[in-house]
């Protein structure tokens, strides 16, 4: 762009924005100034959209962790509002080591994700089959009840790794806390086609009816190929093809299932004491 | 000479300018497939030399001899077996029940035949359906039809299970053929493995059919898994235990893909195809080197978790698809480095690359197709830096 | 530039086509293409990005000292980004669940930043605007048309509706697992380049070298 003194001149009766404008592209003040001016009208507009969508984005998020739940639980019907039908479960958060529910923190706004990396709120694992390194000492737990109050079953949440990547899913069970009704996992990144197939609700099916332990206590249930000699009531078919997810999903279970995981809050179910 | 006439008679129909000049790749298929290629070269250089590509592709099919015997005898002799425990089935069975050979695994004969009703489906199958792409490609592209797929069709049936489905074993070779080889430009252009290509695409398309417990002998509710397999989860010291020996292991009677589980076999092929200069030596040692190199180091390291750190290299040998890999895909002249220097790391980088995938890649059991296939895309690195070595100590030597 | 309007926005689709001519965008090709939903929502998001960003560059063509002129077409681009990605966290989720880590990418999305350097540093706004359109348009038809193959070959489905009923929900229809992975999409893609040219033999490139043919003597 050309430059002549008679453009300088008349720059003093202009304003500030268009004398900066008029300069020639590749001037160092221009330069400051495109790359000041664009990063302000940028980081506004980004910041104002990210902002105004927050609340759209926080209701979606816990949406879909309701319709996982509801899912579970065998209770989502997509033409119903997920919160109304949500409204029935009630959160508790729970401490894994007592087995019992606490009030210290607000069942609501609690993240289990955040309180498993905190070392406040949990510990690292010595012996460690799921493979996740840190434990939350608590855990938001979900109660479902019958219309005239009594317990109808409990969901809890579980993960552990896989082969790929670590699995996030819940598990329902019935009120004597012994009986599974569902297991679903909600996030992970397993082979498409193998692995992936914990989504397949063929699979997903067996596992309703199976037993977590026998009557005097023992932890039996299992995903193996074939059934262990106490019977098919605590064995889950493996995924064909996908040895290692499904040994992950065994450990995990089993993992959540026993002492370090849910065995003590089951103990009180079975008291009757929830 | 009543054939020779007759195609003497037919040819002018099929060259230049002929009724069916087309099809002259066919009617060159079939002449040089019954008699030597009389095509010389017209400009100089004239190197001359006993050794053409059909006497190669030739001897390498004598050298799967071996392998395909034994190969039949061990997927009869485990169906056999199995159908001992869990009753026969099939048009197969009822084959051999009218043949009266019976189901009994102790009698060879019967093995044979039973493995060979197994093993002609699959085989018909490759080479009707890839002998079809190499005719098109031919015709289409002008040239003739090559030899080396009697080579390819050979080895893509013997790496695959007994209980294949056809159409997949179509699918495979369809495709081995077409983006192994023909898009690159056909025979000698290819820089993959057709056969193993197309095996590769399998077991990643089809897993479910090309890998588990229950694939490996086709009889309904038997299952048994590889060596490999049993080994990656419970250790090699578990097949002692399952009542395999190394000898087992060694001539074939276990658990793989038709033609692979003879390491035996694979070294008597190994023997012709080094007796007449069809592979080169260097690709083996290599291989050996750095899958014996790379297995030991692992045994030394030691693992607590992983039981397959500590499997020696004699083992290594005679399980899964590494003998017959050593034997028949190292050594596949276009696929493989074509320097003498870089032909020892291509074999060594195979060899480190197959214990890698076996031992330490937690998906994988079996690790042979994959540092194949892995070796071959960098076979033309390799040489280019010898290559490139060699050209800067020349320069330096007349600098 | 002697284009027309119409073959700005036409000319990306097969004559000029970003991934099957110029071969750029493979990488989020290859990643969102196992599912039609996922294909479509990413072609939507990269044409409208690549439409307002190359408008927004072109308005400011003028104004850009040619020093830093990368770092602003790349701002500029990635506010539009995430924006696109908050809108579709706000009214996709679902979508934007598989698609957020790609919907980043579209930053590095060698097509948005070619378009912008190529087209709209040199041309008015709205040229540049239907020139981003078209391309994005270009980039999507691949997507589809992978996108299909991919899908209904890989779980037998389009748009989630089972057009194949595969084996493990009791149809007759076995899956093919590879078209599921991403490697996948490299021989679809690749198998597409070469139905393009031999269709349109024009795109063939020129051989680096030539065999020479020598005559006996």
């Amino acid at each position: 762009m050309p430059e002549d003194s008679g453009q300088k001149e008349n720059n003093r009766d202009k304003g500030f924005v268009r004398r900066f404008l008029e300069l020639p592209p590749d001037s160092v003040p221009k330069t400051v100034f495109v790359a000041v001016a664009l990063c302000l009208v940028a980081s506004m507009i980004v910041s104002a959209t990210a902002v105004s969508l927050r609340p759209i984005q926080e209701v979606n998020k816990l949406r879909d962790k309701q319709i996982n739940i509801l899912q579970v639980a065998g209770r989502y019907d997509p033409s119903e509002n997920v919160t109304e039908a949500f409204s029935v479960f009630e959160p508790h958060v729970l401490e894994l080591d007592t087995g019992e529910f606490t009030d210290a923190f607000d069942p609501t706004t609690f993240d289990d994700r955040a309180a498993a990396e905190d070392p406040a709120t949990s510990v690292a694992l010595q012996d460690d089959p799921a493979s996740i390194g840190r434990k939350s000492k608590y855990v938001t737990v979900y109660l479902l009840r019958n219309e005239d109050g009594s317990l109808d079953k409990v969901i809890l949440p579980i993960h552990g790794y896989g082969l790929w990547s670590t699995l996030y899913g819940f598990i329902a069970l019935e009120e004597d806390g012994n009986d599974i009704y569902g297991l679903q996992f909600y996030s992970h990144a397993e082979t498409p086609g193998l692995g992936a197939e914990v989504d397949n609700p063929r699979w997903k099916a067996l596992w309703r009816g199976k037993k977590l332990a026998d009557d005097s206590g023992d932890l039996l249930i299992t995903v193996a190929k074939t059934a262990p000699p106490q019977g098919e009531d605590y064995h889950v078919d493996a995924l064909a093809g996908a040895t290692l997810t499904s040994r992950g999903v065994d450990n995990l279970v089993r993992f959540w299932m026993g002492e370090e995981g849910y065995a003590p809050f089951l103990e009180n179910l079975k008291a009757g004491e929830i | 000479m009543g054939l020779r006439n007759f195609f003497d008679r037919i040819e002018p129909h099929f060259a230049k300018g002929g009724k069916y000049e087309k099809l002259f790749p066919v009617y060159e298929m079939v002449e040089s497939f019954l008699y030597t290629p009389r095509t010389v070269t017209t400009a100089a250089p004239h190197a001359r030399s006993y050794i053409d590509m059909k006497r190669i592709m030739t001897y390498v099919v004598i050298a799967t001899i071996p392998c395909i015997l034994v190969g039949l005898y061990n997927v009869g002799f485990q169906v056999n077996s199995a159908i001992a425990v869990h009753g026969a089935s099939g048009w197969r069975a009822w084959l051999i029940e009218a043949l009266g050979i019976g189901f009994d695994p102790a009698n060879p004969f019967a093995n044979f035949m039973h493995g060979l009703l197994y093993f002609l489906p699959i085989y018909i199958t490759t080479l009707v359906v890839g002998g079809i792409w190499e005719v098109i490609f031919a015709t289409v592209r002008g040239h003739e039809v090559n030899e080396g797929f009697l080579v390819t069709s050979m080895l893509y049936a013997l790496i695959l299970p007994a209980s294949a489905p056809l159409w997949q074993v179509a699918l495979g070779i369809s495709f081995g053929v077409v983006i192994g080889k023909e898009v690159f430009g056909g025979t000698g252009k290819n820089f993959l493995n057709p056969a193993l290509t197309g095996r590769a695409f399998l077991y990643f398309a089809y897993p479910a059919q090309m890998s588990g417990d229950t694939i490996w002998t086709p009889v309904d509710g038997f299952s048994g898994a590889t060596a490999l397999s049993v080994s990656a989860s419970d250790g090699y010291a578990q097949l002692a235990a399952d009542g395999m020996s190394w000898m087992d292991a060694f001539i074939g009677t276990i658990q793989g893909s038709i033609g692979e589980t003879s390491t035996l076999a694979c070294l008597i092929g190994l023997a012709f195809l080094l007796f007449t200069k069809i592979a080169n030596w260097r690709l083996v040692v290599g291989c050996l080197a750095g899958m014996i190199g790379f297995s030991t180091l692992l045994n030394v390291i030691g693992s607590d978790t992983n039981p397959m750190f500590a499997m020696p290299w004699y083992w290594h040998l005679v399980v899964g698809g590494y003998a017959f890999g050593l034997v028949f895909m190292v050594t596949e002249p276009v696929s493989a480095s074509h320097t003498n220097l870089g032909r020892y790391f291509y074999g060594a980088l195979i060899g480190f690359m197959v214990v890698m995938i076996r031992v330490i890649n937690p998906a994988f059991p079996e690790g042979m197709m994959l540092a194949i296939l892995f070796g071959n895309v960098f076979a033309p690195l390799i040489d280019y830096f010898v290559v490139q070595a060699n050209i800067k100590r020349r320069a330096k030597r007349n600098a | 530039m002697a284009q027309t309007k119409r073959e700005l926005l036409v000319d990306p689709l097969v004559d000029n086509n970003p991934i099957t001519l110029q071969v750029l965008g493979i990488c989020s090709a290859l990643a969102v293409t196992s599912s039609l939903k996922v294909a479509f929502v990413m072609a939507l998001a990269v044409t409208l990005v690549t439409a307002f960003s190359s408008m927004f560059i072109s308005i400011l063509r003028n104004q850009i000292p040619g020093a830093i002129r990368i770092i602003v077409q790349m701002v500029i681009i990635a506010s539009l980004v995430i924006i696109v990605d908050q809108i579709l966290k706000a009214y996709a989720y679902e979508i934007s669940k598989t698609l957020s880590v790609f919907v980043g990418l579209i930053i590095t999305n060698c097509i948005v930043m070619g378009r912008a350097e190529a087209f709209a540093m040199k041309n008015p706004p709205i040229a540049s605007f239907i020139d981003g359109i078209g391309n994005g348009l270009g980039y999507g038809l691949i997507l589809m048309m992978v996108g299909v193959i991919r899908e209904l070959f890989g779980s037998g489905s389009l748009f989630g509706i089972t057009i194949l009923p595969t084996v493990n929900n009791g149809g007759w229809y076995v899956p093919n697992g590879l078209l599921l992975l991403p490697p996948s999409a490299f021989f679809v893609i690749g198998l597409l380049i070469w139905a393009f040219r031999t269709w349109k033999p024009e795109q063939v490139e020129e051989r680096e070298y030539k065999i020479q043919t020598v005559e006996a003597h």
